[in-house]
């Protein structure tokens, strides 16, 4: 190390020592006074023992004894630590460090760094506090709402506690109708919009529709879905200077999703704005990414309208990005946005302009000439760029999705604001989908959402109309040919004349959090057949399939021992089907669940087994009773050598974890005799029956019993 | 009498520094001022039997700017997580810097939720919080401006720390 150099710089404020032995340093260069206050005797000694009164430095210390005994090359660092002594203040930091087999501590003295990186954090953490404390109140408030307006229906009875509960708040609160009509407002709503109750000549929702709706093309959207939305809008009220509002849209629904009121949550956020409008990066660009804000997006975007040049809009937005930050916390959340970007900008080239436009929401500009083609093929890069696994500090790792919808100058609109709202309307169309996709706009595309927002609106009613029936299915042990269970299957005859196919309206009712009532409705109704089943002396076990949605219904266990109890039927005569995605994205709530519905005495199954996951242990965790293998395996088995392999392979590990083996999709004899040598437990399919209305699947259990029976005298006495 | 060492946790802006200035000086500021690195302060405090000497370790918030840094848990007797009640984020996140700090030490931790003055904003019911605190050897609700609880929670760690030591 040349100490000449330190030396002859002079200007590096900083002390060298070479470590001789454990705790035995030589000082080579200590110029500065303030090593007095640390280490007394760094300069009055050649060579010193390090005691210092310095509980920091002390650790730091023993840290670096390890890195000098054990490590090869490199260096540690301390990281700024604040030593006071004598009064005197000191900002310091340490590095061990080796060089040609010789060992040396440094110490920084970083009060300029320490008073920039102050002064830097200081703004930036009040800025992040601030944002934290308006998404908090509003939250909060959000949440006391939604439990108020859920108690009640009638507007008398919750006028008093909604009072209580926004009256003294500092946040502005709107509470309307879901025609969007006014039903409270409180006085800060009256105080942002620099009014009072009695003079306002527009009400504050008023402005704020008006607002939201000038300012943001998603508007139509969020309305019409019933969708919840927050973003920032600008109030200029001339000859004022302007507001800036944070807005938090919430629709509150019933069980069946329909709304029964919007609540509008409204900050003043006009003074996080001066803080960051002087900074001037700050105001272009989003200060967790580096990458171009909303603000400069749409600058961006009206400018390329205004070139009437050809373009591209791609609308990219994160798989639940609410959920995972949920889950792993917000801090986790920003890293993954963080290394998303990373990822992402190298695909896009110079002339295109990649924008954050929202928490978890990105845009892209096409600027050149490229097909349509090339746009998807861009997504695709994309989206298998953001599913690779995220590693967290912690060890975990985190998987995301990718939704992408596209719009295109002027093909598709010649508006800025059009061509936003319409790539705003493929990416929501893009999320119905449950894996990651690319989705362009279109009329086809305009008419499949208005089918969609049909149907959601029809399912609101189907449970109150009796439009849902639960077919049977039966499953057969191979060895005997009895019925031990049947899986209950859900139909919609819509208004009796359209038959809906669960394909169809499934994702719907789970995307729209119906499928929680309609899941409700088939363990209600499943239990019930097992009664009449009791009552007719068919002793029958239904099984019924259980989503993701329902996983995280905190009432779903209570539901299933009522519906038990109400129906007198005994717990082992119901089984609960999970898919592996279910148990693999909820893994504690499904742990929990299983653990209780296992003490309650009903069994449980994993559907489609061998399409998901590789990870298996949970098999071995789990309480889990049996596995079914998917069809997809099934129908090809008798020519693909590889599904028969895979087959026999799923049985082994099943039976040696001493678990049942159901196949479904069985349509053949041949695979009958596969499955039945191969010692598979059951076996369900059209090759016995294919799912039933309740009255024919009881005849089915009448005739198949006298089958039985005859096939059993046949063989006569043993 | 012995001494230990104490790491203060949490994200920034929750009043770790004030809990300790509280604690030390029994003076608080209204004043943001956002900490930058590691500061120590120490404290005797006298328990039944003997004294004992904290090391209270005040470690710069933990968010996006300033990472979870593990090397500073290194030889700490006790944690102290601090949250904010009138922001339910920093819930979530004391709750993920206890679980990045249960991996590299397994030493009793304890929770404070600071800023017991102010009204609570946050929408964790009882059960919840009761069910989230309970990896933690003690809650506290703390007010680094009132002093409420605060003398107690440091008193109780010390008293722990020293029992643990005794046995």
């Amino acid at each position: 190390m040349n100490i000449s150099l330190f030396k002859a710089l002079g200007i590096i404020d900083c002390c060298v020592f070479k470590r001789l032995d454990a705790d035995h340093y030589e000082t080579l260069y200590a110029e500065h006074e303030w090593i007095d206050l640390l280490l007394p005797q760094a300069r009055q000694e050649k060579s010193f023992t390090s005691p210092c009164d310095s509980p920091f430095l002390d650790d730091f210390l023993m840290q670096a004894e390890e890195f000098w005994e054990y490590a090869d090359y490199g260096k540690i660092e301390s990281g700024i630590w604040n030593e006071k002594i004598n009064d005197q203040e000191l900002k310091l930091n340490a590095y061990a460090t080796m060089d040609n087999g010789d060992f040396y501590l440094i110490i920084d003295n970083v009060l300029d760094l320490f008073k920039q990186r102050q002064k830097t954090l200081q703004s930036a953490r009040e800025l992040l506090l601030s944002n934290d404390k308006i998404v908090a109140q509003q939250e909060y408030i959000h949440q006391r709402l939604d439990e108020l307006l859920n108690q009640s229906t009638t507007l008398k009875n919750i006028q008093q506690p909604i009072t209580e509960v926004i009256e003294k708040t500092e946040v502005g609160v709107a509470i309307l109708s879901p025609n969007l009509q006014p039903i409270s407002q409180n006085p800060a709503l009256y105080s942002v919009f620099d009014t009072q109750l009695a003079q306002a000549e527009t009400e504050p929702y008023q402005l704020i529709l008006q607002l939201f709706e000038k300012q943001y093309p998603e508007f139509e959207r969020v309305i019409s879905t019933g969708s919840r939305w927050s973003g920032e809008l600008f109030w200029l009220q001339p000859p004022g200077n302007g507001k800036w509002l944070k807005l938090a849209i919430y629709p509150v629904k019933t069980d069946f999703q329909q709304i029964t009121h919007w609540v509008f949550i409204v900050n003043d956020i006009s003074q996080v704005k001066h803080l960051l409008q002087n900074n001037e990066k700050l105001t272009h660009y989003d200060a967790l990414t580096d990458i171009p804000n909303r603000q400069y997006f749409w600058m961006q975007l009206e400018q390329s309208v205004n070139n009437a040049m050809p373009f591209y809009l791609l609308y990219l937005d994160i798989k639940n990005f609410k959920r995972i930050n949920e889950i792993h916390g917000h801090s986790r959340g920003d890293q993954i946005i963080q290394e998303l970007v990373e990822r992402i900008a190298p695909h896009i080239s110079a002339s295109d302009m990649l924008a954050r436009i929202g928490g978890g929401e990105f845009a892209i500009i096409r600027q050149k000439t490229v097909t349509e083609q090339q746009c998807i093929d861009l997504g695709h890069i994309l989206i298998e760029t953001a599913t690779q696994p995220f590693y967290l500090p912690n060890g975990t790792h985190c998987e995301i999705g990718l939704n992408i919808g596209a719009a295109s100058f002027p093909r598709d609109a010649d508006d800025a604001e059009t061509l936003m709202k319409f790539a705003d309307l493929a990416v929501f169309n893009a999320k119905k989908a449950t894996k990651s996709s690319v989705q362009f706009y279109s009329q086809k595309l305009k008419d499949a959402s208005q089918r969609i927002i049909e149907l959601e609106n029809a399912l609101q009613n189907a449970i109150t109309n009796h439009e849902f029936e639960l077919f049977l299915q039966p499953m057969l042990d191979l060895t005997t040919g009895t019925i031990l269970k049947a899986e209950a299957l859900l139909r919609w005859n819509r208004l009796d004349t359209e038959k809906i196919g669960p394909d169809e309206f499934i994702p719907i009712a789970e995307q729209t959090g119906l499928i929680v009532p309609i899941g409700k409705w088939v363990i209600s109704k499943a239990c019930e057949m097992i009664s009449t089943l009791n009552h007719r002396g068919q002793n029958c076990k239904l099984s019924v399939n259980l989503s993701p949605r329902q996983i995280s219904d905190r009432h779903l266990l209570d539901f299933i021992r009522t519906s038990i109890k109400n129906n007198h039927i005994q717990p082992d005569q119901l089984e609960l089907e999970l898919t592996e995605g279910v148990l693999v994205d909820n893994y504690d709530k499904v742990q929990f669940l299983l653990t209780e519905v296992r003490k309650l005495g009903v069994s449980v199954s994993i559907d489609d087994f061998g399409t998901g996951y590789s990870s298996l242990s949970y098999l071995k965790k789990l309480p889990i009773d049996h596995i079914k293998i998917d069809r997809s395996f099934i129908q090809d088995l008798v020519n693909d050598e590889n599904d028969k392999a895979i087959i026999l392979a799923i049985i082994a590990m099943a039976h040696s974890l001493k678990l049942n083996v159901i196949a479904e999709g069985v349509e053949t004899e041949l695979q009958r005799n596969f499955l039945q040598l191969n010692h598979c437990n059951l076996a369900q399919g059209y090759l016995f029956s294919r799912p039933l209305p309740f009255a024919q699947f009881c005849d089915y259990l009448t005739t198949t019993a006298n089958q039985t029976l005859i096939g059993q005298s046949a063989l006569g006495p043993k | 009498m012995i001494q230990k060492k104490i790491c203060l946790l949490g994200a920034s802006g929750v009043g770790k520094t004030s809990l300790i200035k509280q604690f030390v000086e029994g003076i608080f500021s209204d004043k943001y001022l956002t900490s930058i690195g590691v500061k120590i302060d120490k404290k005797r405090v006298e328990c039944q039997s003997d004294s004992v000497q904290l090391m209270l370790w005040d470690i710069e918030g933990i968010d996006r700017y300033c990472g979870f840094q593990p090397k500073y848990i290194r030889g700490a007797a006790a944690i102290i997580i601090v949250v904010d009640h009138t922001r339910s984020q920093s819930l979530i996140e004391g709750i993920e810097i206890f679980k990045l700090a249960r991996d590299v030490s397994d030493v009793p931790a304890i929770l404070a939720i600071n800023k017991a003055d102010l009204d609570s904003t946050w929408h964790w019911g009882e059960d919840e919080l009761a069910e989230l605190s309970h990896p933690f050897s003690h809650t506290f609700h703390t007010s680094a401006k009132s002093g409420a609880n605060v003398e107690l929670l440091f008193s109780t760690l010390a008293q722990k720390l020293l029992s643990e030591a005794e046995q």
